[in-house]
């Protein structure tokens, strides 16, 4: 399974990716394969504000439906529009295309709570 | 107008000559399979031919899906290694005793039957389905989120979706409406005739009444009966046991699991 060294990690397996205070989010390796056969995704407004820890949306999957926790609080700025068309692109792509939504980051000492690879691949083994 | 809904037998012969006996002494006006005949248990060919003999209208479930493809992917959400290696038996032992003419049959079912009833000023749209309207192996369960729920339905458009898959029955009613104009639908699970999962052993099905007054305008203007039949457990169990099936499967039967 993958971890990719240039990503931050939660518990609740998500990821995001800085550039400056700009932080794209997605699921990882792991959830997506939990989850399975992604069918839809339930993604906030652009323009919404979300603390850290509150949930944001939701991944709906054959199996079940997750709940997405933001990993830091933020606004929104960016969802990815072609989820709603093509939502296995989380299955296929979940490190890259498959990337969820994109925030403007409020607090960057909030990611002191988050996991670097090597912690979150250590909670995974 | 009563309409018998049934689904999930599995290839559980006992089971489903149970339901008819009952359901016919019911005497509904109209009876829809929602698919999965097959898997699990020895009787595939003889369900399938069971319902075709009567001319069922019969949608195709996920099991049915696979099998009709000669695929060794049900569509199943196993969740442990032993539910994972035992579904390989079950869908491999499916596949080789399932005959031609039979298996054509699973491969041309349809994925879903749309009827709708102009009773009043409004349509009732009663959907049927396997797993959900989008996905033929999509869980539903009970405690899905009212949102989620009321999306799959409107997108659908849908006022009455009936489905299995989850082998646990249950009746939901949501309200879409908005400005103070009700629009309620049901969400109904209509349980499993040959693999219940809800700890009740007996096999189920359900019979939704439709009345010239029933709308979407009125929340209890449908009426949805879950029932109950014993059927000959013991026969089905020790069938599995006697097969190349895993035992445990015959263990759940026992126990409605």
């Amino acid at each position: 399974m993958e971890f990719p060294n240039d990503l931050i990690y939660s518990k609740e397996h998500t990821w995001i990716k800085l550039q400056d205070n700009i932080g794209t989010i997605g699921i990882t390796a792991f959830a997506q394969k939990e989850l399975g056969e992604i069918v839809y995704t339930d993604l906030p407004n652009v323009g919404y504000s979300f603390q850290q820890d509150e949930v944001c949306g939701s991944v709906e999957a054959v199996k079940t439906v997750s709940q997405l926790f933001m990993l830091v609080s933020g606004n929104i700025i960016e969802t990815n529009k072609q989820l709603l068309k093509e939502p296995t692109l989380i299955n296929s792509a979940h490190f890259g295309d498959g990337w969820l939504i994109k925030i403007e980051i409020k607090e960057l000492t909030e990611l002191e709570n988050l996991l670097r690879s090597t912690q979150y691949k250590k909670l995974k083994n | 107008m009563k309409v018998a809904l049934f689904s999930d037998i599995h290839a559980n012969l006992p089971a489903l000559e149970a339901f008819f006996e009952d359901v016919e002494k019911k005497n509904p006006d109209s009876m829809y399979c929602l698919g999965d005949l097959v898997g699990y248990n020895i009787w595939a060919n003889e369900v399938v031919n069971e319902i075709r003999k009567r001319k069922t209208p019969t949608i195709a479930g996920n099991y049915d899906f696979g099998i009709g493809r000669m695929s060794n992917d049900c569509g199943c959400a196993y969740k442990t290694d032993e539910e994972k290696d035992n579904g390989k038996i079950s869908i491999s032992f499916t596949n080789s005793i399932m005959k031609d003419e039979e298996r054509a049959y699973l491969r041309t079912l349809p994925a879903h039957i749309k009827v709708e009833f102009q009773l009043n000023e409004d349509k009732l749209n009663l959907l049927l389905v396997h797993g959900s309207p989008r996905k033929i192996n999509e869980y539903l369960f009970e405690d899905r989120e009212e949102k989620s729920m009321l999306r799959i339905m409107e997108k659908a458009d849908a006022d009455i979706l009936c489905f299995g898959h989850t082998h646990k029955p249950y009746h939901r009613i949501l309200n879409s409406g908005i400005d103070g104009q009700n629009h309620f639908r049901h969400a109904i699970n209509i349980g499993s005739v040959g693999k219940p999962k809800d700890n009740d052993v007996r096999g189920g099905y359900v019979m939704l009444t439709i009345n010239e007054d029933s709308s979407v305008l009125v929340k209890d203007s449908i009426s949805v009966e879950f029932i109950r039949f014993d059927y000959d457990i013991e026969k089905a169990a020790k069938a599995v046991e006697e097969s190349p099936l895993p035992d445990e499967y015959a263990e759940n039967l026992r126990r409605g699991y």
